[in-house]
């Protein structure tokens, strides 16, 4: 698969007929007191590289995008993910519209998360029409299908969303979205007996290897495949946008998500920064979230966003252990602040941003009791080789 | 290596290569005021059609034609009645009125960076997304 990627990046890059229309690059730099979320805090700073590449062939679209990400303190974790795809814009009329993107990806990690190096593919179809010039109805399906190099995190996901807004006079926005997803994982699995492990923590997103502080060492628990195992979603979000002129904006926002059926079929799941894992994510909990954004242009152009974001979450078959590693019979609960500010200013061939923030978790798994800061700091060059329009 | 070097070989001659110029860069101009209208058009030959929008200057009332991009930016929804500041290249057709490539516009806080200082465009495939301009990547607290 790593081959044909080549292959297509060649090809956008390398042929006349398909010479690419732009070309960016890249650089983050990224640090934390934080990286693998929870009470044990370890600082790290992660470097990250990318380019991207597009070609334009009527309404149809050809891109493709690199992204490297080495980790100072943890490089057994660095990791390249590469995408490359195609979309299409059907017009209805002048008011409606369809997208189409199908897009594969690859994700390649050193040797301590190498369990999770996965092939993938996408595809999205949108919809967005004008109902009135003053409201707009949208509507998008995503399939999405995943292979791991351990198959246990395989899976198969469908998410369907339909999305309606209305903008009134006095600068307000009113918008309303309902989402409904399913995710299948193809190959999970169930837990039989004890075998104590040596300490080595990255792998304990979904093995049930539990805690593996070093000093504090705890068995983990053998496995054998099941049956595919779904988990089925819906959420009801609404959002309020009141613009202040055009320099100041205002965002409030509130989501509500249930989980239909199915839980999350991992003994242990948990998020690092910066860096995915496949057991943590919109299908493994059940609860709220409320956030406000406000967005400033300052002199220079600049741009100045601040947000705060609180949340409330519980996580459907997966229990709270405590610091030995014995099951308290409670299911994982997490309550979460999060302050974030980011300002960016856009020169003539590339751009800049400086972004800041602060976590504080709350668990009844105190293991996840935690809180952080993360710092980013980055560059955008953009170099033009297509045809002016 | 051989690739790199073959890479640069192919890409360098293209740098200040002239296309076909429809961006006037000594056009710019920057219009403030209200979207009156909202429509898809088709612009460019063998292009996707692109979201157009009627503003209504502040002060003068005047009423110009703004390109903003092919619709596939599905991200940003604008609506009759918003304030917008625009800068962009103004030109003029018959039939068509005053009219205004847009490369960059200014609402609710926001800047949209359309196209670079050039105007050669900035929006990108993946998702009907527009280039978000050096937005960190795979952030996942």
């Amino acid at each position: 698969m790593r081959k044909y990627f080549i292959y297509i990046l060649s090809a956008l890059i390398l042929s006349p007929t398909l010479m690419a229309d732009s070309f960016s690059l890249s650089f983050s730099q990224n640090m934390t007191n934080n990286l693998f979320q929870n009470r044990f805090a370890e600082k790290d700073q992660l470097s990250t590289f990318s380019f991207y590449l597009d070609k334009n062939l009527s309404r149809l679209s050809l891109y493709a995008e690199g992204s490297y990400s080495y980790l100072f303190e943890n490089p057994n974790l660095t990791y390249y993910v590469q995408d490359a795809g195609m979309d299409y814009l059907h017009p209805l009329n002048e008011k409606s519209a369809f997208y189409f993107s199908l897009d594969g990806r690859g994700a390649f990690y050193r040797s301590d998360y190498s369990d999770f190096n996965y092939l993938s593919a996408n595809f999205f179809a949108a919809f967005k029409s004008y109902l009135s010039q003053t409201s707009i109805f949208k509507s998008n399906y995503s399939f999405e299908y995943k292979n791991y190099r351990d198959s246990v995190y395989d899976f198969l996901s469908h998410a369907l969303m339909v999305s309606f807004d209305r903008y009134f006079q006095t600068n307000t926005t009113f918008k309303g979205e309902i989402d409904w997803g399913y995710k299948s994982f193809l190959h999970p699995y169930i837990y039989e007996g004890e075998v104590p492990i040596e300490g080595h923590r990255y792998f304990m997103g979904g093995r049930g290897r539990g805690y593996s502080n070093k000093q504090d060492q705890k068995p983990y628990q053998t496995i054998t495949q099941t049956e595919a195992q779904g988990i089925q979603v819906f959420s009801l979000s609404g959002l309020i946008a009141q613009g202040l002129g055009n320099t100041i904006g205002l965002n409030l926002s509130g989501m509500k998500q249930w989980v239909l059926s199915g839980q999350n079929p991992f003994f242990f799941i948990e998020e690092f920064y910066a860096v995915e894992n496949p057991s943590y994510d919109r299908f493994s909990w059940d609860g709220y979230q409320i956030g406000s954004q406000l967005t400033f242009l300052v002199p220079w152009n600049i741009q100045l966003k601040l947000g705060y974001t609180l949340s409330k979450k519980e996580f459907p078959g997966i229990e709270s252990l405590d610091l030995e590693g014995n099951p308290l019979g409670l299911t994982r609960k997490d309550n979460r602040n999060q302050i974030e500010v980011r300002t960016e200013k856009n020169f003539p061939q590339f751009s800049v941003f400086l972004s800041y923030s602060y976590i504080s978790n709350s668990s009844n798994d105190l293991y996840f009791d935690w809180n952080g800061h993360f710092f980013s700091l980055g560059i955008e060059w953009n170099i033009p080789l297509g045809a002016r329009q | 290596m051989t690739l790199f070097i073959v890479f640069l070989i192919v890409i360098l001659p293209s740098f200040g290569q002239q296309a076909l110029h429809f961006y006037n860069v000594d056009q710019e101009i920057r219009v403030e005021g209200k979207i009156q209208k909202i429509t898809m058009e088709p612009r460019y030959k063998d292009s996707s059609p692109f979201l157009i929008l009627i503003l209504e200057q502040k002060n003068t009332k005047k009423l110009f034609q703004v390109e903003i991009s092919p619709v596939w930016s599905f991200d940003y929804d604008f609506h009759k009645g918003e304030h917008l500041m625009v800068i962009g290249s103004l030109y003029s057709s018959e039939g068509m009125g005053q009219n205004i490539i847009a490369r960059e516009v200014q609402f609710r806080g926001e800047t949209l960076v359309l196209r670079d200082e050039h105007g050669f465009p900035n929006w990108r495939g993946g998702k009907g997304q527009m280039r978000r301009k050096g937005k960190g990547k795979g952030k996942r607290y």
